[in-house]
């Protein structure tokens, strides 16, 4: 138990290493490749959607921008995905902050609103600007040039790489002075602003760093399927799913979006293949969203630790009561009458 | 004396309602200066004009004789004009020492990719909890203080941003006599150490025993100024807050 406390993060990599040599069949593969490139891209909408409390609904916009520039990089200059996926999601971060510095002038619904009509209009661009997105019928790319039994085993091991420095930095800004600053503005972005935080490079800042990974995550991807349009890369499900995932795990902890990715996208497929391809695979999935918010309206992570904080409560309560005993200048009669 | 803060002609309107109306005050440099005035004279949006928090339609608010006008709310706060709120505002989520931090003035991408507090700054908190009587809840979200300690954290947290001047806002408002006592005593000792204070407040024990000046207003204009006493003795005052 204490080994697991200390090492678990050890663990659980070298399982996610050794997961593509146990199980071989392609289909694990790509199973394993979508989980990390969402976990990845939920840690990175959970900056902006969890530590500052802008929930974004049109995430999928930046996924579709990186898929596009991806594609049309690899089509036009013949650039690798792996190696622009990268820098264009750079691009799509600098488009996120000029979008989001008109956005984020707005709060709450109305922000998520605004989000969603981002998202709507980067979909019919890309549905009409035929001469450089090739419209509706959509783009294709490069073949990659592995073998194909083994061709999606780069792309599983290029995303875990992705996850881990997504992860890093998110950690490394909930520690930061600056993720100190989005917190407060989660909590009161007036008093925040008042206080000296100049609240609206903050959120910019938040928002392009949010963008960038989810960038990235859809070059990746559009080189993955090789084939993209516009309604499967700006589909709105795409940000709902981060979101979802987002939420089941833990909003705003750094694990919650990781653990919320590893439970839903396994668990999709599950259903899908047991249900068919028939939309009651859907009001499966709802009824477990109802479930979560019902039981788990926190996500599972604050919730079992809430769990274990109640466990030690009984302690916790008797020290604040000696320590306000001790305050007062109670306990330590009542110890020297007990020595006595 | 030089003078502080200097609001000149500045008037704001919501919708019907005309709530400052080319009103003038300063504030004198190393003062207590009491702003009092009847429900609805214009007090808290005088003060959210001069912070920042609204823009006004005209007239120009000077700090240091620099125009502050058209600052956002945080720059105005870099120039080293704090406040508190009428109904206490805190991070809520966050603990005591993360409010204590949070206002600490930070400039440039090195300050904001650091560590969330600095030694030296937790240092500097813990001397501030330990003088306001906080030290042993310093780990409390913010959300289980009492309301009397929510008053003294927001007021501990804005002076971690050594300001020159700090507004507050009915500091005494809901606070039992001892406390009230007690943050009188915070406030004295503060200014004697040179900070500048505008104190809005409707208990008027605290502001003839607390305030060396004091500001009337009704109607969104000021109606009045002068000392305690001469205050007490107006006849357009006792009109504005009795009716005639």
């Amino acid at each position: 138990m204490e080994f697991l406390r200390r090492w678990w993060k050890v663990v659980v990599l070298g399982l996610l290493l050794v997961y593509p040599w146990i199980y071989r069949a392609p289909y694990y593969h790509s199973l394993g490749f979508k989980v990390l490139l969402f976990a990845m891209m939920a840690t990175s909408w959970n900056i902006m959607g969890g530590y500052t409390g802008y929930k974004s609904l049109g995430h999928s916009a930046f996924y579709g921008l990186g898929a596009y520039l991806v594609a049309i990089a690899a089509n036009d200059l013949g650039w690798h995905p792996f190696l622009s996926a990268p820098l264009l999601g750079l691009v799509v971060a600098l488009v996120a902050m000029v979008l989001g510095w008109i956005m984020l002038r707005t709060s709450g619904s109305a922000f998520v609103i605004s989000t969603i009509a981002m998202l709507l209009i980067f979909r019919l661009a890309a549905l009409n600007l035929r001469g450089i997105t090739k419209g509706a019928p959509g783009m294709s790319q490069p073949l990659p040039p592995w073998t194909p039994e083994f061709s999606r085993m780069p792309f599983y091991y290029y995303m875990l790489l992705w996850l881990i420095i997504a992860l890093a930095v998110s950690a490394y800004i909930r520690r930061s002075r600056f993720g100190l600053g989005l917190v407060a503005i989660r909590d009161d972005e007036g008093k925040a602003e008042m206080v000296g935080v100049n609240t609206t490079l903050y959120k910019v800042l938040a928002f392009g760093l949010s963008a960038y990974f989810v960038g990235l995550g859809g070059g990746v991807w559009s080189y993955f399927t090789t084939h993209i349009s516009p309604i499967f890369a700006f589909d709105i499900v795409v940000g709902v799913d981060m979101i979802l995932m987002t939420m089941i795990g833990g909003l705003g902890t750094l694990w919650g979006p990781v653990l919320g990715a590893f439970v839903l996208i396994p668990s999709e497929d599950f259903i899908l293949f047991n249900f068919g391809s028939t939309s009651i695979y859907l009001a499966i999935i709802g009824a477990l969203m109802i479930g979560v918010i019902l039981f788990l309206p926190k996500g599972i992570i604050p919730t079992v630790e809430m769990w274990l904080e109640n466990r030690r409560t009984p302690r916790a309560a008797h020290q604040d009561a000696m320590s306000m005993a001790e305050m007062h200048g109670l306990v330590d009669t009542f110890d020297k009458e007990k020595g006595k | 004396m030089t003078v502080m803060l200097r609001s000149e002609s500045v008037s704001r309107r919501f919708g019907g309602i005309q709530a400052v109306d080319n009103c003038s005050i300063s504030v004198e440099k190393g003062t207590i200066t009491g702003l009092i005035g009847p429900n609805g004279s214009g007090k808290t949006t005088l003060f959210n004009l001069i912070t920042g928090v609204y823009d006004p339609d005209s007239g120009d608010t000077y700090f240091e004789d620099k125009r502050i006008t058209d600052l956002i709310p945080s720059k105005i706060c870099h120039q080293g004009l704090s406040r508190t709120f009428q109904i206490t505002r805190l991070f809520w989520e966050l603990t005591v020492l993360e409010n204590m931090i949070v206002p600490i003035r930070q400039v440039g991408v090195r300050a904001m990719l650091g560590p969330n507090m600095f030694r030296h700054e937790v240092d500097r908190a813990m001397d501030l909890l330990e003088w306001v009587g906080l030290t042993h809840l310093k780990d409390e979200p913010a959300r289980k203080l009492s309301f009397g300690q929510q008053k003294l954290l927001e007021f501990a947290a804005i002076l971690m941003a050594d300001p020159k001047m700090v507004l507050l806002d009915e500091p005494a408002g809901g606070v039992n006599p001892t406390m009230i006592r007690f943050i009188m005593n915070l406030i004295r000792e503060l200014n004697s150490k040179g900070v500048t204070f505008l104190v809005v407040e409707h208990n008027m024990g605290v502001v003839m025993e607390l305030c060396n000046h004091v500001i009337v207003l009704d109607q969104g204009t000021k109606i009045a100024e002068g000392s305690p006493k001469e205050i007490q003795a107006n006849p357009i005052v006792l009109d504005a807050y009795l009716g005639n």
